[in-house]
């Protein structure tokens, strides 16, 4: 039997490849750091770049934003409290107890993610501003006196910040309750143990690490979080550490060191939360260590079902279909009130919208560089996960760490460090939509290979090992048996990324040029300056431009995806 | 070692392990291997699980990086520690069947077994006609267009077979190819594998922990344990020669007993001990020397048990029968013998009452002295 071998012309291997690849990504990650840090210790001519002089005077000088400290911990955590209450009671619900739709209901738990929290607080500011919010309108038509909310407080931020953000958590925690073998509750009955000390002795103490580390996440964005304070502080002069930064960077003039010691605090603060977060993920709570999904018995709880089905439609109501259909009573007016009157009635906004240039080639943008930022972003993550979790390189695990920074560092913050990186860049991208690709790729970096991954690491390695077997080369491979059955993990990957890119604030809103305008800044922008009614209509519409992508995007996924065979 | 590993002279042996050693961090899964495959051979590394086996089969392959060592196939440097060689999988020619199968669910079976082929560049025609040979082998022809995700386990070792040998390559890997069938199915699998292996003439290494599938298909069988080799022979060899209580133990199920040497009784080729209870026991050394100690292995299969006493001049003993395990094909027998306890297997007919007093014996040709 004669031997294979093929002559062969020299081919980069997968190392060097790999080596660039990672080595480039990684400066991608850490040169904005770099300059933010840099910019955080000058202390010389605020304007001047580079530094005039180092010192840790802006350090110093926090103490004076002191009460901003504690403005961003007391919404952090109020917001955090009540979205761990609410992805508790909801991954609870959605998977011990046995309501009505629960796989349907399952499914539009991530609805309010997608509400964003700039629409959610642009609907909840018509809804519940002190003076002209809808429901303070109706309570004061009701006779009542002053407000019954006030949206604009400290509570009312954390709010709507917890409406989205509960989504998250529930994520996270449903997941953790589902890895739970369904038999180690059944032991405890069988043993003799009532339903309720089941849950209190065995359920709890088994999804409390789970919990604890949801608890730390969701702490460290809420810590980072922009958009609800933007819209509903900045008005009430009521500011967050990243509303702050924004503020003294946009204002005459800028005070970028001020701004840059800001923002390494936060960093400094999130890291450490994120760090916590990944060990205690990675040191494995008992629930996940068998790491198979159950599909755990719903318990029956009787008549009980019909109220916590209730509780989760609530949620999704007041989450989704109330912000929803606030902006759209709101758009339709000519002046927003809650009282409907026919005269009142117009579609003037969405015409005034679709015909000012502004917003045409701001959403002509955003979709052109969510298009963009999905496809290169695919074939980038892709690659950063194979070498991570695949490759077996030396210096794969230190790629994911630096990779999974942006994590940790707010957008608005990464955007700042960014703003001083690629002022200085020899070639002339700022102010354009390509430093507006490069920081989109780098800021969803982590959620893009966290996507790709989670499908990568269920593909069995003897996969890719057996095509090794039969001779084929690694691009050959990586062609023919390892994208293919990433396949819907990319298409996943790209969808995400094209919908977090479209809808993306605090990097744009920095760093977008007066020429290359992009919509969600120019939403707010329009918040600020122009009509409320007119920017229900922006929101809408741009929602709408992102729900048509995605059906197109899914249309070509579809048949993409269609198996072989058969 | 009973067996030495030399090639057939004048060609270089498809595979030459040399003192192979393969590290993970601080722990050494392989430490010191060597052995050849001579062509046309079916060796089997067999062993419990962490024994290296499986480690050796994925450095022969090259998918594991060793520490030290050499690996030549047919003769060309696959791996040398002192030059920094190490050749890719894909161009050591070799192929493999994985215990998972590893068969790829987004392609059709054809295009499976035909993946090996398409990337030696063959014409559409050759490929059509190699896939169809090898699928016939596997009895598999019918399903050749059938989505490789709407096989049955079976079905897609089959498929995996046929990918690994349609190229034929040089040598054909085996890592635990039949643990993930059901039982019955693993013994069919067992024997269709064995004339597979006849028909093709390829040389194989086999990598497995369980004894009858050793067994059945090796011509020779390798037994590791802690990443080291503890003997090497033919399937009759590591059964009936156990080199010690290790392999004798791990090789079937055997009676270790030991006791002191009484030279001045050896006679007629025998080598006698007698156990602490005071028991004399004749056995065989097989060239095999012994110090004041010793220890002898015998097969439960080859104690004997009898209500009358035989007549056997050696190895006949009283015993009590403490209790009876019924196992369908075979009784399995716990006996009280000499202060201790012995296992005994036999072919179930005449069962003995648990608490009978009988006689135990064996021929002395079974007791086997073992290495310490």
């Amino acid at each position: 039997m004669e031997r294979f071998t093929r002559a062969r012309s020299w081919r980069p291997g997968p190392s060097l490849v790999s080596l660039v690849v990672g080595g480039a990504s990684a400066v991608l990650v850490f040169y904005p750091i770099v300059y933010l840090v840099q910019a955080s210790l000058s202390v010389g001519d605020p304007q001047a770049r580079p530094p005039e002089a180092y010192g840790l005077a802006n350090y110093a000088g926090l103490g004076r934003y002191a009460h901003i400290f504690w403005n961003t911990v007391l919404v952090a955590v109020i917001a955090t409290v009540f979205a761990i209450i609410l992805g508790f009671a909801m991954g609870w619900i959605l998977s011990r107890a046995n309501v009505p739709g629960r796989e349907a209901l399952e499914q539009l738990m991530a609805l309010p993610y997608y509400v964003t929290p700039l629409m959610g607080a642009l609907a909840w500011s018509l809804i519940g501003s002190p003076s002209g919010g809808f429901l303070n309108q109706v309570w004061r038509a009701l006779g009542g006196d002053g407000h019954l909310i006030d949206i604009t407080s400290p509570y009312g931020i954390a709010w709507v910040m917890a409406l989205f953000e509960g989504s998250v958590a529930f994520v996270m925690i449903g997941a953790v309750m589902k890895s739970m073998d369904p038999a180690l509750e059944e032991a405890s009955q069988v043993l003799g143990a009532g339903r309720f000390r089941t849950m209190l002795k065995i359920t709890l103490p088994l999804v409390m690490p789970g919990v604890l580390g949801a608890t730390i996440f969701v702490f460290a964005e809420m810590l980072g979080s922009f958009s609800a304070a933007l819209v509903l502080g900045l008005p009430n002069r009521f500011y967050v550490v990243t509303t702050a930064m924004y503020q003294l960077v946009s204002q005459y003039p800028p005070r970028f060191p001020q701004a840059a010691a800001m923002g390494v605090a936060l960093f400094a603060v999130m890291f450490v939360m994120v760090y916590i977060y990944r060990r205690i993920i990675s040191r494995g709570t008992y629930v996940t260590i068998t790491g198979k999904a159950f599909r755990p018995r719903a318990m029956d709880v009787g008549r009980l079902r019909w109220i916590l089905f209730g509780v989760c439609l609530g949620y999704l109501g007041i989450a989704v279909v109330l912000p929803v259909l606030t902006l759209l009573y709101a758009s339709v007016q000519r002046l927003a009130t809650a009282f409907p009157r026919a005269a009142n009635f117009t579609l003037a906004n969405y015409v005034t919208a679709l015909s000012l240039d502004a917003v045409r080639s701001a959403l002509w943008n955003s979709l052109l560089l969510g298009g963009a930022t999905a496809v290169l972003g695919v074939v980038l993550m892709g690659f950063l996960s194979w070498i991570i979790y695949r490759s077996r390189l030396p210096g794969a695990g230190f790629i994911e760490y630096v990779l999974m920074f942006p994590q940790a560092v707010p957008r608005l913050v990464f955007a700042f460090g960014m703003l001083w990186a690629w002022l200085v860049f020899p070639i002339p991208i700022y102010g354009t939509l390509w430093l507006l690709l490069i920081a989109y790729l780098t800021v969803f970096m982590p959620l893009g290979i966290r996507t790709i991954s989670g499908v990568m690491l269920q593909i069995d390695r003897t996969l890719e090992e057996s095509a090794q077997m039969c001779g084929a080369s690694w691009g050959y491979r990586l062609r023919t048996v390892t994208m293919p059955l990433l396949r819907p993990g990319l298409i996943a990957a790209a969808l995400l990324l094209f919908i977090a890119s479209v809808r993306e604030l605090g990097a744009s809103i920095l760093l977008m040029g007066p020429k290359a305008k992009v919509i969600t800044p120019a939403i707010v922008e329009a918040w600020f300056s122009t009509s409320t009614e007119l920017t229900a209509a922006m929101a809408l519409l741009q929602t709408l431009a992102v729900a048509l992508a995605l059906a197109f995007l899914f249309a070509v996924a579809r048949r993409a995806l269609r198996p072989v065979g058969e | 070692m009973t067996v030495s590993a030399s090639p057939p002279t004048g060609r270089a042996a498809p595979i030459e392990v040399r003192d192979l050693v393969v590290r993970y961090g601080t722990v050494t899964a392989v430490r010191g291997v060597s052995f050849s495959v001579a062509a046309g051979e079916h060796l089997t590394l067999l062993g419990p699980s962490g024994c290296g086996k499986t480690t050796t089969l994925r450095a022969i392959a090259g998918l594991e990086k060793p520490t030290a060592g050499e690996i030549r196939i047919d003769g060309a440097v696959m791996y040398d520690a002192a030059s920094r060689t190490q050749v890719p999988p894909e161009r050591r020619g070799l192929s493999m069947v994985f215990q998972s199968y590893a068969i790829w669910p987004h392609m059709t079976v054809f295009d499976n077994v035909a993946y090996g082929l398409r990337v030696r560049r063959e014409t559409a025609s050759d490929i059509a006609q190699r896939v169809g040979w090898a699928l016939d082998l596997v009895q598999m022809g019918e399903l050749a267009g059938r989505s490789a995700s709407k096989l049955s386990g079976g079905q897609q070792q089959r498929v995996a077979l046929a990918r690994a040998f349609v190229f034929s390559p040089s040598v054909l890997l085996f890592d635990e190819p039949l643990s993930n069938l059901d039982a019955k199915l693993r013994a069919e699998m067992r024997v269709e594998l064995k004339e597979l292996q006849r028909q093709l003439g390829i040389t194989s290494v086999y990598v497995t922990h369980d004894l009858e599938e050793a067994l059945a298909i090796s011509d020779r069988i390798i037994v590791m344990r802690d990443g080291i080799i503890e003997q090497v022979g033919t399937p009759a060899q590591i059964y009936d020669l156990p080199r010690n209580a290790f392999v004798a133990d791990f090789v079937g199920s055997a009676n270790l007993i030991r006791g002191r040497r009484r030279p001045e009784l050896d006679h007629g080729g025998f080598v006698v001990i007698e156990t602490p209870g005071g028991a004399l026991i004749h056995g065989v050394a097989h060239g095999r020397s012994a110090g004041s100690e010793a220890v002898f292995s015998a097969r439960t299969v080859h104690l004997q048990l009898s209500r009358e006493r035989p007549a056997a001049a050696h190895n006949v003993w009283p015993a009590r029968v403490r209790s009876r395990v019924f196992q369908g094909d075979f009784t399995q027998y716990h006996l009280d013998w000499d202060g201790r306890r012995l296992v005994l297997r036999c072919v179930t007919s005449e069962p003995v009452a648990e608490g009978t007093d009988c006689f135990l014996s064996v021929d002395p040709r079974h007791c086997v002295l073992l290495e310490e």
